[in-house]
């Protein structure tokens, strides 16, 4: 097990009802990390919608996951 | 060899040549600056150079040290002459070595520009009357309205001469030493197509005119509406019911008379966006929809333009800077499954403050005078995201995504979000392509004035909708096209309240294809 930060935006804060939360998980991956948040939280992006940045880099979703990690899950948007 | 040196005798390009080559080096760019034989109207015959040299030498390595920083060039250098010069000497010389050819072109126009702007250089000239004069640095470029002096100052002739012309007054931009005249002179020389005119577009617009801009043209096909206001405070009350693009216009020529303001009251499509694009030096998307998004990425990357992306959500906004290098990414690279419009909200479905567009569309403004500028607009490509509500700003690097090869790709019709009522394609092949029907509802005297290669096989006219049952299977996946996409959205919505799921219409219409 292995603590890490996420942080959430758009639809993605609106459904988890905050923008930022500490966790200790057991995913390995950030892939594996959504889907145990996506059931938590309800979420109805599928993945395949969504970025994520690992330490302010966008990665791969099969990127190994360290201790302290900085997650960021990002959804497209489009208002203007 | 010294960044900024002073010469005697003539410049030895050879030398200054050898002396920026690296075997890291794809590009050498070099500029020099000749002896010409009148200046305003007068014949001339001769010139001499005199510099503050102890100022000016150190003006000037701070300049090719300036330029090696914000370009990210291997070498720059600058010779100056001084003394007698005849007609078609070189007076000036620039060469900058690069990895790539982009950079090195913005070094040597950015070391030029200064050099002629800050470095304190007098020119006297010897006229085919016999006159001479002197007619010093560009700083001061118009005699006698100047004094010599601190580097503020020198920017009043300039400021006077154009805004006794229109009433603007450039001055306290003029005053960064980044922009200066030069500066002020590339920003009226500028071209800035901006896609949108809606709380992005309000504040892009604005500042664009303000600051100078020479030409900016408005894409935007909608009309003021009334809860479009407290986010776009371009308009009025009484603007409502008015074409945006046309209302933006003339508020726009009352800010800066000199900018030439092109309105083109219509949706950004694949068929229209590069005609007008191929005529402007960048342009900020501000638009509401991934469709146009896309539209806009790949006319960017197909012509080689800038472009500033921006969005909104709530009280969150994405920011993207796309420069056509090959080590660039561009908006596919970040999205390679282009998102769907209606699967995550616009503002009027998700709402909105009116200061989070504002605050983004005011990001794209800066990023996009920076550019005309010839100031870095990024460093590295990022994607920076905007949370307005907890304040936080986090800039996430991105790179160019190896599975991308910039180009657009083609909807499928098992990728459309069902939410969605109107599609846009780039051609009529794409729209064959993504593996929907496509019906043409338009009467049988439109279709007999088409061309053969524009013919769409399914044809049921809209009268004959309205006169009974559409002739319909209720489980098929139909594209109903029409001239403009005004029909087919009506049929489209018409046809769904009577339980067809998947018909969708497509936007703009054949004449998108034009």
């Amino acid at each position: 097990m292995k603590t890490i930060t996420l942080q959430y935006f758009a639809v993605l804060r609106e459904q988890a009802g905050c923008s930022e939360e500490r966790l200790t998980t057991a995913a390995a991956t950030p892939a594996e990390l959504y889907e145990e948040v996506r059931v938590r939280h309800g979420f109805t992006l599928p993945l395949a919608m969504l970025r994520v940045a690992v330490n302010d880099e966008f990665r791969e979703w099969s990127t190994p996951l360290v201790a302290n990690d900085r997650v960021v899950f990002i959804p497209p948007v489009a208002g203007g | 060899m010294r960044a900024f040196s002073f010469s005697s005798t003539p410049i030895d390009t050879a030398s200054g040549r050898a002396a920026l080559a690296d075997p890291a080096c794809g590009g050498y760019v070099t500029f020099e600056g000749w002896v010409r034989d009148h200046n305003e109207g007068r014949a001339v015959q001769r010139l001499e150079y005199e510099a503050f040299a102890a100022l000016a030498e150190a003006e000037g390595e701070r300049i090719v040290t300036e330029a090696i920083a914000r370009f990210g060039v291997q070498r720059a250098a600058c010779v100056h002459r001084v003394g007698d010069l005849g007609l078609g000497e070189m007076a000036v010389w620039v060469g900058v070595s690069s990895r790539h050819r982009a950079e090195a072109f913005a070094a040597c126009r950015y070391i030029i520009d200064e050099v002629k702007h800050r470095v304190p250089i007098w020119k006297k000239e010897h006229y085919a009357d016999g006159a001479t004069e002197w007619v010093n640095c560009e700083r001061c470029a118009h005699p006698g309205e100047h004094v010599h002096g601190a580097p503020a100052a020198a920017a009043a002739p300039d400021i006077a001469a154009v805004g006794a012309a229109t009433g603007a007054d450039f001055s306290r931009q003029i005053a960064l030493p980044e922009v200066g005249a030069a500066g002020q002179q590339r920003l009226a020389d500028g071209a800035v197509l901006v896609i949108g005119a809606g709380g992005l577009g309000v504040p892009v617009l604005q500042y664009l005119a303000a600051a100078g801009v020479g030409r900016i043209g408005i894409v935007d096909g909608d009309v003021v509406e009334a809860s479009n206001l407290h986010r776009q405070p371009l308009y009025g009350v009484s603007d409502v019911g008015k074409s945006k693009a046309a209302v933006a216009a003339a508020r726009l020529r009352e800010l800066n008379p000199a900018t030439t303001v092109a309105v083109h009251a219509e949706r950004a499509t694949a068929g229209n966006i590069g005609d007008w694009l191929g005529r402007y030096d960048l342009v900020v998307e501000c638009s509401d929809n991934f469709a146009t998004k896309f539209v806009v990425n790949d006319a960017a990357v197909s012509l080689g333009k800038p472009a500033v992306f921006a969005s909104v959500y709530q009280y969150e906004g994405q920011l993207q800077v796309y420069l056509p290098r090959e080590d660039w990414p561009c908006l596919r690279c970040l999205w390679p499954e282009a998102p769907r419009d209606g699967l995550v909200g616009n503002c009027a479905q998700a709402g909105v403050l009116g200061p989070v567009p504002a605050m983004l569309g005011a990001m794209q403004a800066m990023q996009a005078l920076k550019i005309l500028l010839g100031l870095p607009a990024e460093a590295v490509p990022a994607l920076h995201v905007f949370d307005l509500l907890g304040m936080h700003w986090r800039t996430i690097k991105s790179a160019r995504n190896p599975g991308c090869d910039h180009s657009p790709r083609e909807l499928q019709a098992s990728a459309i979000d069902p939410a969605t009522l109107e599609i846009l394609f780039p051609t009529l092949e794409a729209a064959h392509a993504s593996g929907l029907t496509l019906v043409d509802i338009r009467e049988a005297w439109e279709r007999a004035m088409d061309s053969p290669e524009r013919q769409i096989e399914w044809h049921l006219p809209l009268s004959a909708f309205m006169q009974g049952a559409p002739a319909l299977p209720p489980d098929g996946r139909y594209l109903l096209v029409c001239a403009h996409g005004v029909r087919s959205l009506a049929l489209a919505e018409h046809l769904r309240s009577l339980g067809y799921p998947q018909v969708y219409s497509l936007i703009g219409g054949l004449a998108a294809f034009e």
